[in-house]
């Protein structure tokens, strides 16, 4: 459960990203995030992610209050959340194991259980095969999806993803895109910030529209106009 | 389910780092070595340098000269009111005859000169070398009176200046030498400062990834931290070895060339040597590691 109150951000040149955001997402939902370039997306992901902390209002995720959040307790609340940026953000000089495996080590898990649960993963996001590669081998749509497996690794109950497909060709989106589709049926609550209107426009899910830092629509069943 | 850090993990990590930054590591090493090494030449100059001083403070002493015409047993006496009194270190009877032997052995070629002299007709009076522990002025001062008191003193000879001097000069040394380990030190610090800044800044994309997937900052650190400590730890050894095969080398040489200086065995300096610089190597390693990370661990 994602809860926005009355959320503003004001960064620290002056200028104001987000402007009084409500917004509740439940459990399970699929939500596109839309709008124009600087209409504040990213960083209400960075909010997301308490990457960044809201200037006023508050945000509630789960059972965490981000507002008055610890900081000895912010990665463990991330523990929660699956990442996914529109660079990738692999490892170069990790094989597409490792780099799943990394994100499981980080976070103390035993050796074993990565060694069961990475080849899993690989399979739900159709890369076994791939899985001694290293990143530079792979197009940008098998990369996006190695970045997808590591952010599932953790087995979050949420996924993040901004502009996943901005960096690879539409085909590729497609496949991204029936990924995070999948994904959500699963059971994760999925949001995706992203630019293109026809694939917002195909899968129908609940669209939400940010402009100059404010939600000025927020409706089921796509429409990018 | 159960949580559990392997350290095989982080060395491996810390091993990669290094390997990955390889020139900028050996030139971390060989700075902190370097380092290391003005700094143990420094320090054990300084040592020796006071052993040294210690050596010639030694002459912190007081002749007592006794009346002419003191029978054996009321020298004795002197004596054992001079040993009784406070601050009295060593005390060396010189009877009137080894003076005598003294002087004649100084006179050289004019030993002739006191051919004539007799035991009976000797012109020189028993004398006591008085070593004094404390040298300061007053204790020095009030020795002197007290031993002013004896019956039988005829005459004192003070030479606690040289005493002062030496005590200055070593204070002195000592301060140089303290202020220049402390700039030798930090310099150290910011040279691998600013190695493990080049090691974190060639990771900063993996950092921001370890911290997206909930990594805890100790988690990050400890791979650097382990940097820090395998920098320091190599810079030690090879400083230790580098350090050692010079002062041997000084060791032999004095004992050869300049007998009057002291010199230290390496015996008795290699374990200072060793405590000495693994502790600032490590620590410089590990301060280093830590205050380049700071930037890159907010939240
Ligand atoms: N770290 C920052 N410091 C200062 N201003 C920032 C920072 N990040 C974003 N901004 C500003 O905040 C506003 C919103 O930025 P944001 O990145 O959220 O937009 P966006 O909707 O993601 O845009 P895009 O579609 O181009 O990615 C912009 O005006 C941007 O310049
Ligand atoms: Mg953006």
């Amino acid at each position: 459960m994602i809860d926005f109150r009355n959320v503003k951000k004001f960064y620290s040149n002056g200028t104001v990203a987000l402007d009084g955001v409500d917004l509740h997402v439940d459990d399970g939902e699929f939500v596109f995030i839309v709008g124009h370039s600087g209409a504040g997306k990213s960083t209400m992901m960075k909010l997301l992610l308490r990457e960044e902390a809201a200037s006023s209002g508050t945000i509630t995720v789960g059972d965490y209050e981000l507002t008055n959040i610890k900081n000895k307790d912010i990665p463990y609340y991330r523990r929660n959340l699956g990442v996914v940026f529109q660079d990738f953000r692999l490892f170069p000089n990790k094989t597409v194991y490792e780099n799943v495996a990394f994100a499981m080590q980080v976070v103390g898990t035993p050796r074993a259980m990565i060694k069961r649960r990475v080849p899993a993963i690989l399979t739900t996001v159709n890369l076994a095969e791939k899985m001694k590669c290293f990143p530079r081998e792979l197009s940008g749509g098998e990369q996006q999806r190695v970045a997808l497996a590591r952010a599932l690794a953790n087995n979050p109950k949420m996924i993040i993803a901004d502009e996943p497909t901005g960096n690879i060709d539409p085909k590729m989106s497609i496949e991204i895109m029936n990924l995070l589709m999948k994904i959500n049926k699963l059971g994760k609550t999925v949001i995706v910030v992203t630019h293109e209107k026809n694939l917002v426009d195909y899968y129908k899910q609940r669209v939400v529209m940010l402009k100059e830092g404010r939600i000025i629509e927020d409706r089921v069943g796509g429409m990018f106009q | 389910m159960k949580r559990r850090y392997s350290t095989r993990f982080f060395l491996e990590q810390a091993f990669k780092g290094l390997t990955r930054n390889g020139v900028m590591s050996v030139a971390s090493i060989a700075v902190l070595m370097s380092c290391l090494i003005v700094l143990g030449i420094f320090s054990l100059l300084l040592l020796n340098i006071n052993v040294n001083l210690d050596k010639i403070a030694e002459l912190n002493e007081i002749m007592v000269y006794c009346e002419y015409e003191l029978t054996e047993d009321q020298i004795v006496e002197v004596e054992e009111k001079i040993k009784s009194l406070d601050n009295v270190g060593k005390v060396k009877r010189i009877t009137k005859a080894e003076a005598l032997q003294t002087m004649i052995d100084e006179s050289g070629e004019y030993a002739d000169l006191y051919s004539d002299i007799t035991p009976e007709n000797n012109p020189l009076c028993d004398s006591f070398e008085i070593i004094y522990e404390d040298m300061d002025g007053t204790s020095v001062y009030n020795l002197e009176s007290q031993l002013w008191e004896i019956e039988g003193v005829r005459k004192i000879n003070t030479v606690y200046k040289i005493a002062k001097t030496i005590d200055s000069l070593k204070s002195g040394v000592m301060l140089v030498f303290i202020w220049f380990l402390v700039i030798l030190f930090i310099v150290s610090i910011f040279v691998i400062i600013n190695t493990i800044k080049l090691a974190v800044y060639s990771r900063k994309s993996e950092i921001t990834v370890m911290r997206y997937v909930g990594a805890t900052n100790g988690f990050i650190t400890l791979p650097f931290l382990f940097e820090g400590v395998i920098i320091g730890g190599a810079a030690s050894a090879l400083a230790f070895a580098c350090q050692s095969y010079i002062y041997i080398y000084i060791e032999k040489m004095a004992a050869n060339e300049m007998q009057m200086i002291t010199v230290l065995p390496y015996t008795e300096v290699w374990p200072l040597l060793v405590l000495g610089f693994l502790a600032i190597g490590i620590l410089t390693g590990v301060i280093g590691s830590v205050a380049s990370l700071n930037k890159y661990l907010k939240y």
